[in-house]
């Protein structure tokens, strides 16, 4: 039956190519292998993202009078809207999380060096639309949490020097965050966001497929002999399934014990109230502008602090082309201690967040 | 004997020297003032100042020992001729703000009035804005100031009502200060316990200065007045606790802690809740007057609308009023009304309905009684059960909102079933207790819907884990079976 279905297909589109492709594709087995599973766990968890997007996209309605009662009425009347959307918002933080693993990893095992830097490229894009995706989706429920922090978020946006001010009032549709900006964001989260994000997805996929998993610097040159690999189908595939797994079994636990709070209805005449923050992933950031003072030199904190995370970003993104010595083929230390200051950075400025 | 005159001599020189301090001295100003028929040098003479040795420089300035006009009115010795405004205020706080200088006339007065004045509404309403509304001189008059407890004097307590309202008895002169003022307070307070009782000649009562205060006056809202809402029950305990002070009237000394103990008072009081009633919400303030028996349930109704009129409406109120009963204080008292619960109701200890109906007595009432106790006990049961189950389902993380939402016309039911109650129809409680009731059910039913998801989601989390959990051990051991065939094959 299989079989016939098979050859049914194959008389078509010559499936023995791929099938033929698959079969050769090894990946190589080293003490480092476990991150190469971290982007088959984004792309499982991005995969949970669209389908639960889409189930929950059939009641949310993007609109100041409707979005919160429609969340509310998905997590009390929908027949299991509450693990829908509980899956969605838990799925979104660890899609963040384990693309940002992820990414570190491909960072410290110098996975970016020539010929992946349209990889790194591509994949340094998905990750900043993964946090956009994360932005733009907490606005979306319109309680009083979001709406603060929306507004503090968007807030920051003003220092951007030269086109702050419009780039604001484009982000919020206006001067203030209203009604205007939940269609914005819910525009952006549902439609400008996916379709972007799916074209670099398949390019990143395509060049992942085509060049193979990157082996670690120090396994390039020993003999081939001596190199250990594992077929690419099944046992890696199959291997990814299984992660997936436990992946899914994490959520599900996650889901039912602790379900993601509705909070209260925002209220834009309410007064802000203390302890507004963002998402973890933007905690860092967050905690960084509130240690620089008022003014650095003749440039406003907050100008110098979104430029310095600009700047950063941008040498972040760069990496495979300024890193000189791992062109050479050479250790860079420097690459190692910068990745561990940054990682270590994160951490610190995050746990601050939290405890201030 | 030396001992016996020196103490004769001793007392001899202290009542010389009083009389030198007391005495009227030598003034000029006087002596000619009186000679050309002044009105103000004659008013002098009874005046307070002038008993105590104050001569006319004491205000004017000048030098009142010289005879000659020019020497006596020289500006250069002080004279400053007839204060204007302020100055007047100014002149008297000379000596009035300083105790030393009032020692020296072994006053007792206190030296902070001028002070007083200066914070006081009518230091502050200035109708020009450059001086105060209110000088000394308004109030005690200039020239024949009398003590205060001098009868003759306007500011006595059987005289300042009279004083006070010749201000604010005036309508257009009031309108020119605070035009929404009533002005009719003197009528009221003529009708009052306190006016006709100071009608009479009794000076201890409460006049104007007793509530309001008299140099240190306040608008009433103003927190500090002794009139604001939360100050008005220790201004009037000031007297009416004061059991030495109401000796003689016959009346209890206890209104106010009974009152500090009532709901009331505690919604008053303590929580500063200025909706709640204080002295003169019930008794009136400027015509305070007890409320007649027969007019208690108005007052209380300005406030307790629906139960006044469902009383009205109700038996009750013949029954009442043919014993003479007042009607809402028979059975919530009146000082010390607490809030009133369940325990009221019925005919068990404490309750209030037994004082009359018993089962000899009145048994149809007795019974009408034992039965909406009967009934508002249930609700009371149905609604901490019900909030027990909605409290475990939200302690459950469970999304119960609306129930919530509705579980709030179970209270309503009772409120209004507590309202009901006046009506004494037991048909009328029976239908909203059971609206309550069956509100009760419905909320009920939601709560345990979503205690049983909660169980549902944890079960069915267990079995989904299970399986994704024997699906992973299973490729686990699929892709070890399939590296152990590839590393043999």
């Amino acid at each position: 039956m299989w079989k016939r279905i098979y050859q049914w297909i194959d008389e078509r589109v010559h499936l023995e190519d791929v099938v033929d492709f698959l079969g050769k594709k090894y990946v190589p087995v080293h003490s480092h292998s476990v991150w190469y599973y971290f982007g088959g766990v984004s792309l499982f968890l991005f995969i949970i993202q669209v389908v639960t997007g889409i189930l929950l996209l059939l009641y949310y309605k993007g609109t100041e009078d409707l979005a919160f009662e429609s969340i509310h009425y998905i997590m009390s009347k929908v027949e299991f809207g509450w693990l829908i959307r509980s899956i969605h918002s838990w799925a979104a933080n660890l899609f963040v999380l384990a693309a940002m693993i992820h990414m570190f990893s491909v960072y410290f095992t110098r996975a970016y060096r020539k010929p992946r830097e349209i990889t790194w490229l591509t994949g340094m894009i998905l990750f900043l639309l993964a946090l956009a995706f994360g932005f733009s989706g907490y606005l979306l429920p319109w309680n009083q949490l979001a709406f603060f922090a929306t507004k503090v978020g968007t807030d920051i946006v003003r220092s951007v020097p030269v086109v702050g001010e419009p780039l604001l009032t484009f982000l919020r549709a206006g001067e203030e965050v209203t009604g205007a900006t939940l269609s914005r964001f819910f525009g952006f989260h549902v439609a400008v966001l996916p379709g972007i994000f799916t074209v670099f997805l398949a390019i990143h996929l395509i060049l992942v497929q085509r060049q193979g998993m990157s082996e670690p610097m120090e396994l390039e040159s020993a003999a081939p002999s001596t190199k250990r690999t594992m077929p690419f189908f099944p046992n890696f595939l199959l291997r990814d399934l299984l992660l997936w797994l436990i992946v899914l079994n994490v959520l599900a636990i996650l889901a039912v014990f602790f379900p993601w709070e509705l909070g209260e209805k925002a209220d834009p005449f309410a007064p802000a109230f203390a302890g507004i923050k963002p998402e973890w992933y933007f905690m860092f950031m967050f905690q960084t502008l509130k240690y620089i003072p008022s003014h650095v030199l003749f440039i406003d904190g907050d100008t110098f602090g979104v430029l310095m995370f600009s700047v950063g970003g941008v040498l972040w993104m760069l990496v495979p082309f300024w890193d000189q010595r791992t062109k050479r083929g050479e250790r860079s230390r420097f690459i190692t201690y910068l990745g561990i200051f940054l990682v270590a950075y994160v951490i610190l400025f995050t746990i601050l967040g939290y405890l201030s | 004997m030396i001992k016996l005159l020196a103490a004769i001599f001793g007392l001899v020189m202290f009542v010389t020297g009083l009389f030198a301090q007391r005495g009227p001295r030598t003034d000029q100003c006087l002596t000619c003032h009186e000679a050309i028929s002044d009105r103000n040098a004659a008013l002098y003479r009874s005046d307070v100042h002038y008993q105590r040795g104050v001569t006319c420089a004491g205000c004017h300035g000048g030098n009142a020992s010289q005879e000659e006009m020019e020497h006596a009115m020289d500006p250069r010795a002080g004279y400053i001729g007839v204060p204007k405004g302020d100055a007047v205020t100014a002149a008297c706080a000379k000596c009035h703000s300083n105790s030393e200088e009032m020692a020296k006339y072994r006053s007792s007065i206190p030296v902070q009035q001028a002070e007083e004045i200066a914070s006081s509404i009518h230091g502050k309403s200035a109708l020009s804005g450059r001086e105060r509304l209110v000088q000394c001189t308004t109030c005690h008059g200039a020239h024949g100031i009398l003590s205060a407890k001098n009868p003759a004097s306007p500011v006595h307590p059987l005289k300042v009502t009279a004083l006070c309202s010749k201000c604010h008895s005036g309508a257009s002169y009031m309108r020119n200060y605070n035009p929404s003022l009533p002005v009719d307070q003197m009528e009221k307070y003529r009708t009052s316990e306190h006016g006709m009782r100071n009608a009479k000649g009794d000076a201890k009562v409460a006049e104007c200065v007793s509530c309001h205060g008299s140099h240190e006056i306040r608008a009433a809202k103003d927190v500090k007045s002794l009139v604001y809402p939360t100050n008005i029950a220790q201004t009037c305990a000031k007297c009416h606790s004061n059991k030495d002070y109401m000796k003689g009237y016959r009346i209890p000394t206890d209104q106010f802690d009974k009152y500090a103990s009532s709901v009331h008072g505690k919604s008053l009081l303590v929580k500063g809740d200025l909706a709640a009633p204080a002295c003169n919400s019930c008794h009136g303030n400027h015509g305070a007057m007890p409320p007649g028996v027969s007019s208690i349930s108005k007052v209380c109704g300005t406030c307790h609308v629906m139960n006044a009129d469902l009383f009205a409406a109700s038996p009750h109120k013949k029954a009442f009023d043919a014993k003479k009963l007042p009607e809402c204080e028979t059975c919530h008292g009146s000082h010390e009304i607490i809030a009133a619960t369940d325990r009221l109701l019925g005919v068990s200890e404490g309750a209030v309905c037994r004082t009359c109906h018993t089962t000899e007595v009145s048994p149809k009432g007795y019974e009408v009684a034992r039965t909406m106790r009967a009934l508002i006990d249930s609700l009371d049961l149905g609604e901490r059960q019900t909030a027990e189950l909605v409290a475990e389902a939200e302690q459950k993380g469970m999304e119960i909102s609306e129930a919530k939402f509705r579980f709030r016309d179970v209270r309503q039911a009772r409120l209004q079933a507590k309202t009901l109650v006046h009506s004494f129809d037991e048909a009328k409680f029976a239908e909203t207790v059971k609206r309550g009731m069956s509100v009760t059910e419905e909320v009920q039913r939601e709560a345990q819907n979503a205690i049983e998801e909660y169980y549902f989601r944890r079960w069915g989390l267990g079995i989904s884990t299970l399986i994704i959990t024997v699906l992973a051990i299973a490729l686990y051991f699929a892709i070890r079976r399939i590296e152990k065939h590839q590393s043999t094959g």
